[in-house]
């Protein structure tokens, strides 16, 4: 699934980000990753760990901060977390989404002493 | 030791950067654009074929359809009349932004008045990926079932129209069109519904006045 494209993105820009700070390896990353987006963690997660093997980023930790959905009700304006079709203590389903939709690189981490793999493509 | 840099940055910035610069494109251009999705085997391709049928001699219109392998559904649509440009992607699950621009460069879109995007069967990868269309539009058949809204929220809840199709079958199936549209519209109280079969051709006409309509209301946006 779209997963593997997902983790390539995180590998190229992790490379871009390492590049203008010098850094030789990328050794943690950390992404927002909320409830509502199509992406599965743990898919994510072993299709991270083959896009970024044989370049500067394998090895990296990943570090998922899952973000829960959060609903602003439409008719009575009530903040609520939830799925969207459980309606809200007013009766209504749905909502604005306020969180849930993030699929966003925070920080990585790296570190220039590392030596780079052998056969480093990035 | 290591030492931590920012990054804040959306993962999938790249598709809508570039969705974006096709958004801005189709609008100087002139050309209105539907994102047909669904999954596998609802009938998109059939309505694209009614489609380019009924209203190919009208309006200038293209297609572009996606599929993991074959240009089946590419000729298909040709046949009626009207260019189609097959995008395969490979294992890919979804189309991406970038190749919507390619494939707009090789129908020379900015001498349309109609550009339909036949995404890539699925009804999970394709919401996350915006294309720079004007409209999405959600077709579920009715064999497939009435929960279908309910456990992939976001194609639904994106979408500008949901399209019922295979209604011939629904008395043959437990497909509960009102289940069906009370999970729709909790996620999406807009949402227009329009239901038809599009093999039979019954209720076709709704859909091509529902686009005729959108059209008209881009070009005046």
């Amino acid at each position: 699934m779209h997963e593997t494209s997902v983790a390539q993105r995180m590998v190229d820009t992790a490379i871009e980000v390492a590049d203008q700070n010098g850094g030789a390896r990328v050794v943690a990353m950390r992404l927002l990753l909320g409830e509502m987006t199509c992406v599965e963690p743990d898919t994510l997660s072993f299709a991270f760990g083959v896009v970024s093997r044989g370049t500067r980023v394998e090895g990296c930790t990943l570090d998922i901060v899952h973000v829960p959905t959060r609903l602003r009700c439409r008719t009575c304006g009530a903040e609520r977390g939830g799925d969207m079709l459980e309606a809200c203590a007013c009766g209504t389903p749905g909502g604005e989404v306020l969180a849930g939709r993030e699929l966003r690189l925070l920080t990585i981490d790296i570190d220039e002493e590392v030596a780079l793999p052998a056969g480093d493509q990035g | 030791m290591s030492r931590e840099i920012e990054v804040a940055r959306d993962v999938l910035q790249d598709n809508t950067d570039n969705a974006e610069a096709n958004r801005q494109r189709f609008r100087r251009e002139g050309v209105y654009v539907v994102n047909l999705m669904s999954g596998p085997g609802a009938g998109k391709t059939t309505l694209l074929e009614r489609t380019a049928e009924a209203l190919g001699k009208r309006v200038r219109m293209a297609v572009i359809t996606g599929d993991i392998a074959t240009r089946r559904d590419a000729d298909r649509i040709s046949r009626h009349g009207v260019p189609a440009v097959q995008i395969n992607t490979g294992g890919g699950c979804h189309i991406e932004a970038h190749q919507i621009a390619h494939a707009a460069d090789n129908l020379a879109a900015g001498n349309l008045d109609l550009l339909i995007i036949e995404n890539v069967g699925n009804l999970v990868c394709p919401a996350e990926f915006d294309l720079g269309e004007n409209d999405k539009v959600m077709m579920l058949s009715c064999t497939e079932g009435h929960d279908k809204p309910g456990k992939y929220p976001l194609m639904f809840k994106e979408s500008r129209a949901l399209i019922l199709n295979k209604m011939d079958l629904q008395p043959h199936t437990n497909f509960d069109v009102e289940a069906a549209l009370a999970d729709a519209r909790a996620l999406n109280p807009t949402i227009d519904v329009i239901k038809m079969s599009a093999w039979k051709g019954e209720g076709l006409q709704a859909w091509f006045d529902w686009l005729l309509a959108r059209m008209a209301a881009a070009r005046h946006a």
